[in-house]
């Protein structure tokens, strides 16, 4: 049976086989420990907050703390993300407390709280442009301008988007997590207020405010957006997509290859590119959106 | 407790908190108005407006 079930003759393989052969691809990737994602996740952490006594000492100017600052929230995310699914390492695991670690910690700068990110993005896997399920739902956009006017009314204090994580941690009988959003929300406007009235408004906007705005737009535009447009189909080859971003892998966060993290979400975020382009031909045959990838 | 967490997390109290004294900053910064009182009430004439609008209409920028 293994002798049949191979690359060479992949349009005599029925959907069972290319299944097994997709897996077989798949666990390849899986059970690697991503150093480079727990390093990123604690570096730009600690980074990010040596900024604020580095600004505020006058040893670092703001013009150059700024571009640190947004940076850092950036890619303050995914680290917390390879956590949320367990990568780092599993329960029971020697290395837990280390995935506990960089989930709670990688998402500060960007104030979410690890629970809640954890709970949700469960549900966004489970229900990939559902409708009613998927929250994440109200980020798509029928364009890539439409996403960004999305994107600024999403931030407005009325808009549905700040109801739709507590709406689904409600629905999944999760909502006493709702308390760690709202004690990251209350810390960061106290400690931004704090910093504002006592005469570093400006370096707190600099620092934090404005690069927070810069980095969860960039973060919904590549994690939530792209990889999901245009968000009509749901399946498991058909809700996320592969695409080419002109900005290249970097800039983009890896997302270009987000259709394999929603087939295997235990592979690293880093081996997704190698196991996509193992495993493309059979993503092809199954009738994946590749996109120029 | 969950008022004073509505309340911590309103839009007006942003606006107060955070967007006053940085407007206030700014236009100080700016010498668009002295130091001292007409930078605290100019900060307060540029922010308070924006929290009522995002207080009353859920949006600081009108669309919604």
């Amino acid at each position: 049976m293994d002798q049949v079930i191979s690359m060479d003759n992949l349009d005599q393989l029925n959907d069972e086989q290319l299944d097994v052969l997709e897996r077989r691809i798949a666990g390849k990737y899986m059970g690697i420990v991503p150093w480079g994602a727990v390093v990123w996740g604690l570096g730009h952490f600690l980074v990010f907050i040596a900024l604020f006594p580095l600004v505020l000492m006058d040893v670092l100017p703001l013009w150059v703390a700024f571009p640190i600052a947004t940076l850092n929230i950036m890619a303050s995310y995914l680290p917390s993300h390879e956590a949320q699914h367990n990568i780092i390492a599993g329960r029971g695991k020697p290395l837990r407390w280390l995935n506990e670690l960089v989930g709670h910690v990688s998402t500060i700068p960007i104030v979410y709280p690890y629970r809640v990110l954890r709970a949700t993005h469960m549900e966004h896997h489970k229900h990939a442009n559902h409708p009613e399920f998927d929250c994440d739902i109200d980020v798509h956009a029928k364009s890539r301008s439409d996403f960004f006017v999305q994107a600024i009314k999403g931030r407005q204090p009325g808009s549905d988007r700040n109801a739709a994580y507590g709406k689904t941690l409600d629905r999944i009988g999760q909502s006493e997590l709702i308390m760690d959003g709202v004690l990251f929300q209350a810390a960061y406007l106290i400690i931004m207020s704090t910093m504002a009235w006592t005469g570093h408004a400006i370096e707190a906007a600099f620092l934090w405010w404005i690069p927070r705005m810069i980095g969860e737009t960039h973060l919904l535009y590549y994690l939530a957006w792209a990889p999901h447009h245009p968000g009509a189909e749901q399946g498991r080859y058909r809700d996320t997509r592969a695409f080419k971003s002109r900005l290249g892998n970097v800039v983009s966060m890896g997302m270009q290859f987000h259709i394999i993290h929603h087939l295997y979400p235990r592979i690293p975020l880093a081996l997704t590119p190698a196991a996509y382009r193992e495993m493309r031909p059979i993503l092809d045959k199954r009738g994946c959106d590749l996109g120029d990838l | 407790m969950e008022h004073f967490f509505k309340l911590l997390l309103s839009p007006m109290a942003f606006a107060i908190g955070f967007l006053w004294p940085l407007a206030t900053q700014s236009l100080v910064g700016l010498s668009y108005v002295d130091a001292g009182m007409p930078g605290i009430l100019a900060g307060a004439a540029v922010a308070i407006p924006f929290g009522i609008l995002a207080q009353l209409r859920g949006s600081w920028i009108w669309i919604k």
